[in-house]
């Protein structure tokens, strides 16, 4: 545990102080940290799943409160306590299938029922029915606060039987964390791995002669260009030079090294140059639950320009980026405020900095916002890794990758406990 | 006595002003209204009507290398390294005036910008030029003058191509020239211009300025949050007098690359006290939500309410109409024109492209040097200086004829167009 404890707060270090860039990176690395994490957790005879759960959510509240803004942080904290979730209930599931073969093979061998797996049975299936049944009002309103609680007070009663089933279930938890570390893994793959999945998309939707814009600069737009350049696609990009961080002059430099003919033109220029643009393609920062885009600033300038000529706006995003929550106020409590001296040199503005207002406040404000919020309807396509998708559609896939229990990570102070 | 129509006369000038230039004769209000009608204008690339302005042009053509294709009609973007080039073979041919010489420096370098402050540089360095002129033997005044007001203008429009509100004003100017009666010696030809010159500029835009700004201060209310992007001087003029009079509001000014004119305006407004907030365009999502009024400027605007201003006006008006917060364009009426535009691409000014890729105050933004050959073949930078707003975003356009909506414009091109012309 002392290891874990060193990493998790470098990691929370670097969260706070931003150094992390990129929803990718910090997906992978916190996904990794997890992992650590889980593979120290020390194991229980009984509820395995609780366990893991509650030291995944102990450190993935910190995490995400270092750096509220970086979803993708809450998110792979959310698909790694899904993942010990689905593990845990295959594991019950199999094992109430191997409960349901050995009630057959019972009428034959009765003198092994001591040493079979059966002698859990009760334990078992009083977990499996927990962890298996529809929830129902009766169910939610018993499992509060935590459902995997349940199978706790189930196996109370089959805990005379401890030392006999120790062995099986101490094996039993190796493998749930054997699982969980394996699908962790895979988690960690594809987050490695999405923007070929989006590139392969590129040729689907690229044609000849195409005129693309797109704003600033982001890794899954220039993989999915180069995928369609690959493919000889023919078409030519305009690039927005997203101040003030000005990243579109990096994605321009690396198109034209590529053999792209490329456009370097200002954000000012957007709106005058769209009636001639056949697609806008942009990256997210993340995707929220109602299909809504938490975006660099300046996109929701250019998918009002694109709706207005109706140019189709495609949003780029790999699944890590799909957020269960949705959005309040996105503007201000998504976003983070940068350094005014990327607009102002303070050398020069030192003067009006100092001019008091009647009630001494200052009277020069400068405000420099990182991201901004893209309604759902103006969003024409979502293209992940697993294919194509309507602004609309986007809830569904929460199902796929979330719980619902796991959308309130703080944990409650209540009687639960 | 009927005065010969004046087509084109003199030497041939490059761009729009030999198209508009329709000086008129004693004939029916109605056969002048159908002569008015503009002929569409000469293009930079036009070979048969007009090309011979590239041929003739005195300065060196820069590469065609990073000329965007779609821009191939506009002509490039000349900076203050041909000067050299400029002098030598353009005084060649023409006389030199040094007031107006002084003028095209000044608009060569980026030092004079903003519609109405080069169109009274250019027409009070006619003033000067009028002066000091004097008719050659053979010659009639208006004939003689009329070319040599061509020839500046020539020269004007080599260091940068003219703006809407200068264009009118030689309109103006040409007219007035023409209607001189020929009874008049010279000296006494020469006082009538320059006064009907001063008379131009006061009426036309010193005291347009101030109906203008007595108007709108009526739509500013205390407690409201202002808009403005850039620096128009018309707007500067509103604010403060606004704040002179005592409302009390908040002015969120915002600005964009390469030109960053909203600097200068930020610290003017700053030093008189009012209470600004700065940011720039890609933020303009995030500020609008508390801005109750949008205040814009305009090089001028065209017939069919299209308004037609500093590239990046057309994206804040966009933005100010998707959040319900009115529109106020400011603008006087000289600056009006027949034209008609839908997009910001027939009709534009290119501007430096080497000034996108540095960003003044921002060392750390060094992306594009050193580019190698390769690269430099497939990149092309481009720098708008205009655009045009649709007035679907426009609420109502302040004008010292009143506050119109967008749609009058042509109702007031037409009606008193006449009326300046006949000062």
């Amino acid at each position: 545990m002392p290891d874990t404890q060193a990493l998790v707060n470098d990691f929370l270090n670097k969260l706070k102080k931003r150094k992390i860039e990129g929803s990718q990176a910090t997906a992978k690395q916190t996904a990794e940290l997890l992992r650590s994490v889980i593979s120290q957790t020390r194991m229980p005879y009984t509820n395995q799943a609780a366990a893991l759960i509650h030291s995944v959510k102990a450190v993935g509240e910190r995490l995400i409160a270092a750096n509220p803004v970086e979803l993708a942080v809450g998110n792979v904290v959310r698909r790694v306590l899904h993942i010990v979730r689905e593990e845990d209930l295959s594991l019950t599931t199999a094992a109430m299938a191997g409960l349901n073969l050995s009630a057959e093979s019972d009428d034959e061998d009765d003198t092994d029922r001591d040493n079979h797996p059966a002698l859990s049975a009760a334990a078992i299936a009083a977990a499996s029915r927990s962890t298996l049944r529809p929830p129902s009002l009766q169910t939610l309103l018993e499992d509060v606060p935590d459902s995997a609680a349940v199978p706790h007070t189930s196996s109370s009663g089959g805990d005379s039987e401890g030392k006999s089933k120790s062995a099986d279930k101490s094996s039993r938890s190796r493998k749930l964390k054997h699982d969980v570390i394996e699908a962790v893994n895979e988690l960690i793959q594809d987050i490695s791995t999405c923007h070929e999945l989006i590139a392969e998309q590129a040729v689907e939707h690229i044609h000849q002669n195409e005129v693309i814009l797109t704003l600033g600069s982001s890794r899954t737009v220039l993989e999915f260009l180069c995928a369609a350049k690959e493919k000889k696609r023919s078409f030519r990009v305009f690039v927005a030079e997203g101040a003030p961080r000005y990243q579109g002059h990096l994605l321009a430099k690396e198109l034209v090294t590529r053999g792209l003919q490329t456009t370097l033109i200002t954000d000012s220029a957007v709106f005058a140059m769209i009636s001639r643009v056949n697609m806008v393609i942009v990256g997210a920062h993340a995707v929220m639950a109602n299909g809504g885009v938490i975006a660099p600033v300046g996109l929701n300038m250019v998918a009002l320009a694109a709706q207005k000529h109706a140019v189709p706006f495609v949003v780029l995003a790999g699944s890590h980026k799909l957020c269960p929550l949705y959005p309040h106020h996105p503007e201000v409590l998504l976003n983070e405020l940068r350094s005014p001296s990327e607009l102002l040199d303070f050398g020069e503005f030192s003067d009006c900095l100092d001019f008091g207002s009647g009630i001494g406040a200052p009277l020069l404000h400068v405000v420099n916002p990182t991201f901004d919020y893209v309604p759902p309807k103006l969003v024409s396509l979502f293209i992940t890794d697993t294919g194509g998708h309507n602004p609309s559609y986007m809830y569904r896939l929460i199902a796929d990758y979330y719980s619902a229990d796991d959308l309130v990570l703080e944990r409650r102070t209540t009687s639960g406990n | 006595m009927k005065q010969p129509p004046q087509k084109k006369d003199g030497p041939p000038v490059a761009s729009s002003i030999a198209a508009s230039e329709r000086i008129g004769v004693d004939r029916s209000v109605e056969k002048e209204r159908k002569k008015d009608l503009p002929p569409p204008r000469k293009q930079f690339d036009d070979e048969s009507r007009g090309g011979r302005a590239k041929r003739r042009s005195v300065l060196n053509q820069p590469e065609a290398r990073n000329r965007v294709e779609l821009f191939r009609h506009l002509p490039p973007h000349k900076n203050g390294t041909q000067l050299p080039s400029l002098e030598s073979k353009f005084f060649e041919l023409h006389e030199k005036h040094p007031a107006v010489y002084k003028v095209g420096l000044q608009y060569l370098a980026g030092d004079l910008s903003g519609g109405n402050a080069r169109c009274i540089a250019m027409l009070q360095a006619f003033q000067e030029a009028i002066r000091d002129y004097s008719t050659p033997p053979e010659k009639t005044l208006t004939r003689d003058l009329t070319s040599k007001i061509g020839g500046f203008v020539s020269f004007l429009i080599e260091c940068r191509p003219l703006s809407m509100s200068m264009g009118n004003a030689i309109r103006f100017l040409k007219s007035r020239i023409a209607r001189l009666p020929l009874t008049l010696s010279e000296s006494e030809a020469k006082t009538t211009l320059c006064s009907d010159i001063d008379r131009f500029i006061n009426e036309k835009i010193v005291l347009a300025d101030k109906v203008i700004l007595r108007h709108a201060a009526t739509k500013i209310r205390d407690g409201d949050v202002l808009l403005t992007y850039g620096s128009s001087c018309v707007v500067e003029m509103i604010l403060l007098y606004a704040h002179e009079l005592g409302k009390q509001f908040r002015v969120v000014v915002v600005d964009s690359h390469p030109m960053l004119e909203g600097q200068k305006l930020l610290r003017r407004l700053v030093v008189k006290g009012l209470s600004c907030t700065y940011t720039q365009l890609n933020a303009i999502s995030y500020v609008m939500h508390k801005v109750t009024r949008v205040f814009l400027g305009a090089s001028s605007i065209f017939s069919n309410g299209t308004v037609y201003s500093t590239v990046g006006t057309a994206s804040v008006a966009m933005v100010a109409h998707a959040f319900r917060v009115p529109v106020l364009v400011c603008c006087e009426a000289y600056k009006f024109h027949e034209r008609v535009q839908l997009d910001s691409i027939c009709f534009n000014e290119l501007g430096d492209p080497d000034a996108i890729s540095k960003v003044p105050g921002r060392v750390d933004v060094n992306y594009l040097d050193n580019l190698t050959d390769k690269q430099k073949e497939n990149l092309e930078l481009l720098n708008l200086k205009y655009d045009a707003t649709p007035s679907d975003y426009i609420s109502v356009i302040v004008t010292d004829y009143g506050m119109i909506p967008p749609t009058s414009v042509p109702v007031i091109v037409r009606e008193y167009r006449k009326e300046y012309l006949l000062i």
